[in-house]
């Protein structure tokens, strides 16, 4: 008799974990920037219009923010996907989930892209 | 059979009776991921809107210095906060450190967060 | 002479052809008798077809556990007077996560058949049969009982058990690593080494908080992890 445990399916979850994890930590440093520099840099924070458009001027920044975003989606996808798993789906609604955020997570990313590289050149 | 494990069960995560600390901090972890995703489409939609122009953004600027908005934005903090400092507790205890000790540095970090919190809600409710 | 206690015990019932309902019981009881102690007297003297499962009547069989007033006990070991106080109540409920047969009593096969699975074995040297962070110098060449019992609490205790039948489970997670601690077999972490393993659980720390027996199975699982890691990063490096 096998039990009631599924066969391992060639260790998978292992590095989606890991990612999950290691970029939770990246975020965790990165939040800490983002938000200094979103408040600090103009004088009472980015509220105007104008002052995002210099913010995005400094070299580096639009680097850093694309990054953080890079992050942010993944690990929020996967975290998403660890709620998913555990209403125990069947194996072809989880490949249409794997796939569902697959595709959330490149357009998130392209729109965020696409958005900075509008604002700094601007 | 009844009593079996089943995804029907699902919302039974969110019930904190009878357990331990430790299912309070993983309970909260999971709220706090929600709330934290919720807020980042909305935080990217916004963001959108400098696409449109000084008018979009700025009239969208001048919504948000209203006291229902900075409310969000402040649960928004102590989401990030409580999330953050438990997530890297998760992180060190999945490597094996300080497993004896989770209990402990959960509550340390709670108080850290509180403290976190309300030195927000000061800042953004009576200096800004 | 102690003061006998009234306290009512307010039983889960189910049988093939009825939903699950609630029995209520009153009981005059000595306090510091135990939780099994008064289930067996609704059986003995109120209702003999109550189901429910118990032997050993010392914590080493891992039979009686069930649900007392929310919470997971062994009611062998667990005393009315630390779980309610007189005219009190006394709810009890089978495990969760467990299909019930009858009662209060769950349908352990499948958790039996996986822990063999983990090639769980129940006597181990002194120093295997402990947790590493548990001080003593142990020697080796003494043998004794492991911890675990096998009376599924953990796997009650546990959400991510809650609605997936896949899941391994604490219990047996923490059979994989007392295995893997003994044997160093590879096949052992690849077992484990998968989304219904190791990786589902959520550190809600459930189950080494209701483990009468000192295993710490969220240690384990913790404990795996960190090995599972190092494993796979060796390996990656090595080439």
């Amino acid at each position: 008799m096998d039990g009631n445990i599924s066969k391992p399916k060639v260790q998978e979850g292992v590095w989606l974990w890991l990612l999950k994890v290691l970029f939770g930590v990246a975020i965790a440093v990165l939040i800490a920037v983002h938000f200094i520099v979103n408040h600090l840099v103009a004088d009472g924070g980015l509220l105007t219009y104008q002052d995002v458009i210099n913010y995005y001027k400094i070299p580096g920044i639009a680097a850093m923010e694309i990054a953080f975003l890079i992050f942010v989606v993944i690990h929020a996808l996967m975290g998403t996907r660890s709620i998913f798993l555990d209403l125990n789906p069947s194996e072809k609604m989880l490949k249409i989930i794997n796939w569902g955020m697959l595709v959330l997570g490149v357009a998130a990313i392209a729109y965020g892209i696409w958005l900075a590289q509008v604002i700094a050149g601007r | 059979m009844e009593n079996s494990p089943s995804s029907s069960k699902f919302m039974r995560w969110f019930d904190p009776r009878y357990r331990q600390v430790g299912t309070w901090a993983f309970i909260l972890n999971r709220v706090t991921a929600i709330g934290l995703t919720v807020y980042l489409v909305l935080h990217l939609f916004m963001l959108g809107k400098l696409a449109q122009g000084p008018e979009a953004y700025d009239s969208f600027i001048a919504l948000a210095k209203t006291p229902l908005i900075k409310f969000g934005e402040l649960l928004v903090v102590a989401a990030g906060i409580l999330h953050g400092l438990n997530g890297i507790r998760i992180t060190l205890n999945s490597f094996g450190v300080l497993v004896r000790y989770q209990k402990q540095i959960f509550i340390i970090l709670l108080i850290l967060s509180v403290t976190a919190i309300a030195y927000f809600a000061y800042f953004m409710f009576f200096l800004a | 002479m102690t003061d006998l206690w009234n306290i009512s015990l307010i039983i889960s019932r189910q049988k093939t052809a009825r939903k699950r309902y609630f029995d209520t019981f009153q009981l005059e009881v000595n306090p510091d008798e135990y939780v099994l102690d008064a289930v067996e007297r609704v059986w003995a003297f109120h209702d003999r077809g109550l189901a429910f499962r118990h032997a050993c009547h010392h914590s080493t069989c891992g039979a009686c556990a069930m649900l007392v007033n929310g919470v997971e006990k062994l009611t062998c070991i667990t005393s009315i007077r630390s779980v309610t106080h007189n005219s009190g109540k006394l709810k009890i409920e089978p495990l969760r996560n467990f299909p019930v047969i009858s009662d209060l009593v769950v349908d352990m096969s499948s958790f039996y058949t996986n822990l063999e699975l983990a090639r769980f074995t129940q006597v181990a040297t002194l120093k295997d049969a402990s947790l590493p962070y548990e001080k003593e110098q142990l020697d080796t060449t003494h043998e004794r009982l492991v911890d675990c019992i096998e009376c599924g609490m953990c796997v009650s205790a546990c959400p991510a058990a809650h609605t997936s039948e896949k899941y391994h489970g604490p219990g047996v997670l923490a059979a994989y690593q007392h295995s893997y601690n003994q044997e160093k077999d590879q096949f052992l972490l690849e077992a484990v080494d998968c989304q219904d393993g190791v990786w589902r659980c959520h550190n809600a720390f459930e189950c080494s908080s209701v483990c009468p027996s000192n295993v710490d199975p969220a240690w384990r699982i913790m404990n795996l992890r960190r090995i599972i890691i190092q494993t796979r990063l060796g390996r990656l490096f090595k080439k």
